[in-house]
């Protein structure tokens, strides 16, 4: 009698719990030290380069600029993000359903680890945790848009 | 008794002189310099302007006539303090979007990018009513003039910089008398709380 009512509570309590855990800045399948050597790095690199538009929490600025956060874009286009954080974009780009046209000046300054490092943040952060993005995957990445011009902030 | 009325008077007029300073104390300051003449004092005001806004309409000191307001520099292809500004200058917007007493108006330094067309996409994709939160273009020496003479706001075209410009992210805060009333950093949470906090102590001057 006595375990029975204390195991509903117990059960919400763990569900709740695990809920929490599963949420932002956590990476449960990885918590060697490359791995939140990465994350923590890339945290420090995005408030520099990128969340003045997106935003720190990922939600981006109504209209003007693409969320992060629960983001329809994200998780097919793994690959293009990180060509468009070299080269930026001046082409729409639909997000959740919404046309944005913000040019997205890129960052050739950045170094394809700085690069490995952001993407390895942005996608264990608001996407499903998709672990390490290691510098040699994203190296073979950037050859491919390599000759892309780099573009500014204006249209 | 008598030798007493000398001392009682001086206690009276010092809690009438200490009364009157915390009095005084409630109001805001008012920025910039003064021309004492008299018993006036002129005190520093913006100045006359014309501009254009996002859609289209022409916007001078005469739209904000009767109002407080609440003025900025940014441009929008800006990708340093500007669009932290303008989160934060939305938070201004939310709390006083219903409020006929206070407006908004956000100068472009880069009106030769930022055309009356942009401006007008620009606030749109921000949602904001544009009877409410002018966003205006107009000439540039105009634009840089009124921000550096009128409002002690720096902007002005710098090729070191990234974007091309350097400015401040202050948004200064205006009564009905064309006089700035509160100096705020557009990129901090807690200086945009004291603004809205100031705006509704503005207010409450022209209540009385």
């Amino acid at each position: 009698m006595q375990i029975r009512r204390v195991v509903p509570p117990l059960l919400i309590a763990a569900v709740v719990f695990a809920a929490a855990c599963s949420g932002r800045n956590s990476n449960r399948t990885d918590s060697s030290p490359k791995f939140l050597q990465y994350y923590r790095q890339g945290e420090q690199l995005y408030f520099t380069h990128c969340s003045n538009c997106h935003q720190k929490n990922g939600t981006g600025l109504r209209q003007l600029y693409p969320p992060l956060a629960n983001s329809d874009y994200l998780p097919n286009n793994r690959d293009e993000v990180i060509c468009l954080i070299r080269f930026g974009t001046a082409e729409p780009l639909t997000v959740n359903g919404i046309q944005f046209v913000q040019p997205m000046p890129g960052i050739p300054s950045l170094t394809d680890l700085e690069i490995a490092q952001i993407v390895t943040y942005v996608y264990n952060t608001w996407t499903k945790d998709e672990g390490i993005i290691e510098v040699k995957d994203v190296s073979k990445v950037l050859r491919g848009c390599e000759g892309r011009k780099v573009v500014g902030n204006k249209r | 008794m008598i030798k007493l009325f000398p001392f009682i008077t001086a206690v009276f007029l010092l809690i009438l002189v200490a009364c009157s300073t915390q009095k005084r104390e409630e109001r805001l300051p008012i920025l910039g310099e003064r021309i004492v003449e008299g018993s006036d004092t002129i005190y520093h005001t913006i100045a006359d302007f014309q501009f254009v806004d996002q859609d289209s309409n022409i916007v001078t000191q005469e739209t904000f006539k009767d109002k407080i307001y609440v003025a900025d520099f940014f441009f929008t292809s800006c990708r340093t303090i500007c669009p932290i500004m303008k989160t934060q200058m939305l938070r201004v917007y939310d709390s006083i979007k219903s409020d006929p007493e206070v407006l908004l108006l956000s100068h472009t330094i880069d009106p030769e990018y930022d055309t009356v067309g942009l401006l007008h996409d620009y606030a749109n994709r921000l949602g904001v009513s544009s009877d409410k939160w002018h966003f205006v273009t107009g000439k540039q020496d105009d634009i840089f003039n009124i921000a550096q003479t009128s409002y002690f706001a720096t902007a002005m075209a710098d090729d070191a910089e990234p974007d091309g410009f350097i400015h401040s992210g202050a948004f200064l805060l205006v009564d009905k008398e064309r006089r700035i009333r509160g100096k705020y950093d557009g990129t901090k949470d807690e200086d945009v709380n004291r603004l809205l906090r100031d705006i509704a102590r503005l207010k409450k001057e022209y209540a009385n």
